[in-house]
């Protein structure tokens, strides 16, 4: 089943960060799913596991690292490869975002190849899988 | 005939500073009451709340709801020496960020330890109520209160209280126009693309931040830092009040009040900042009113 595309999650309500995702993976042939509160995502996630899930922490509703705590809770999301993306990149934040064995926290403004770069590089097992 | 009233119990931020040169601005940490008739909310439990409870056991009702920004000590450490807590006739109710009432019980519970306390939340003989994240919108008499997530390290609520048609906002820890500060700073690394993307998503967040505070008729929000010590301590959480300032005239709030006072700043300094505010105020010609939070300042609702 090597033809499947494998999924991107982001979870974040801005336009801007949706435009800058978009623009981020063109070229590689992932599947993005963007959603803007962490109970539209929820719906989705509670049954899919994605191949990366980037997570805002400001969200409308809940916040990023309380909803990664839910995630973790079900056994579908218990290694699921989840990076925050943030400008609230506090340490105290980093260090709950470790604690819920994130892979990656990338501080907003982060340059377009850094999220290029961090897509290719944990959506890559899952295709050589 | 109704009695509405707001009353700043406690005002400074990071730790209590009770030195003789502060204490005209008051020398407790984070705790507002809003009483409206017989109920009473209070924002936050920093030392503020220790006399606020001694006030309490006086009065009639033996009701209230507290509700909590964050767990940082400031705002909690009041609470071991809140005394309807420890009487059997109180019912207290308590909400913050958690992702479920046990998760709030535990934030709260955590400083209650030996050997930082000698007893626990166990020995509170007053009915605990925790109310957990599900309860999206908290009633309480005629308050309605809702909360959202700020900028500030760990998991951070501001509230909105709407109160006979007044809007009351509490925002005691809040780093405004972070990502602004940011990119600037970054701005030289970014492509072209990368520059008009980030000056959208500055005016995005921008226009969110706004949202928080839109129209509030009191405002109530961190000012801890000077142009100086922001510099110095930029991504702490907190705001220079010259940006609170500015944030609250583009807001449209009617009311401002200066919060979480830096303890390092005694009276003069605040009086310093507070007249700089009103000159910032009169000079993009707006009608905001402007106060320093005082320690034991009433406002009528
Ligand atoms: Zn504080
Ligand atoms: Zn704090």
């Amino acid at each position: 089943m090597g033809t499947i595309a494998p999924t991107v999650v982001v979870v974040d309500n801005s336009p801007t960060v949706k435009k800058l995702f978009q623009r981020s993976i063109k070229d590689l042939g992932v599947e993005l799913k963007i959603f803007d509160s962490a109970a539209e995502s929820w719906d989705y996630l509670e049954n899919n596991q994605p191949d990366l899930l980037f997570l805002s922490i400001i969200l409308p509703d809940k916040n990023g690292l309380s909803l990664l705590r839910d995630l973790r809770k079900l056994d579908l999301h218990q290694n699921t490869s989840v990076i925050m993306v943030s400008s609230k990149d506090y340490a105290q934040d980093k260090l709950d975002a470790d604690e819920l064995g994130v892979v990656d926290f990338i501080a907003k403004p982060m340059p377009i190849q850094v999220i290029t770069d961090a897509v290719i590089k944990y959506t890559l097992k899952s295709e050589s899988e | 005939m109704s009695n509405n009233y707001l009353h700043f119990w406690g005002v400074r931020g990071s730790y209590a500073a009770p030195f003789e040169t502060h204490l005209r601005v008051g020398g407790n940490t984070s705790c507002v009451e809003i009483t409206s008739d017989e109920h009473t909310l209070v924002c936050d439990a920093g030392t503020g709340i220790i006399p606020l409870g001694n006030e309490l056991i006086k009065r009639k009702t033996r009701e209230l709801l507290v509700i909590l920004t964050h767990y940082h000590w400031d705002h909690v450490c009041g609470l071991p020496f809140f005394v309807p807590a420890f009487m059997t006739d109180w019912k207290i109710s308590i909400f913050g960020p958690g992702n479920d009432r046990h998760d709030i019980e535990k934030h709260v519970s955590a400083q209650m330890k030996a050997p930082y306390f000698p007893v626990g939340t166990e020995s509170w003989l007053a009915r605990i109520n925790y109310i957990g994240p599900e309860q999206e919108i908290l009633r309480h008499g005629a308050m309605k209160i809702t909360h959202k997530n700020v900028h500030h390290p760990g998991a951070t609520y501001g509230y909105r209280v709407s109160l006979n048609g007044k809007t009351i906002i509490y925002i005691s820890d809040n780093e405004c126009k972070f990502i602004e500060k940011s990119v600037s700073k970054q701005r030289s690394e970014l492509n072209h693309e990368e520059q008009t993307l980030y000056d959208d998503m500055v005016r995005e967040e921008h226009q969110s931040e706004l949202e928080l505070i839109r129209n509030a008729d009191i405002l109530i929000h961190d000012a801890q830092y000077t142009t100086t010590d922001y510099n110095r301590k930029r991504g702490w959480g907190h705001s220079c009040y010259i940006d609170t300032v500015n944030m609250a005239i583009d807001a449209g709030v009617k009311t401002l009040y200066l919060y979480h006072h830096d303890p390092n700043y005694d009276d003069a300094a605040i009086d310093q900042i507070h007249q700089h505010a009103l000159q910032i105020i009169s000079e993009r010609n707006s009608g905001m009113e402007c106060h320093v939070a005082r320690e034991g300042m009433r406002v009528d609702l």
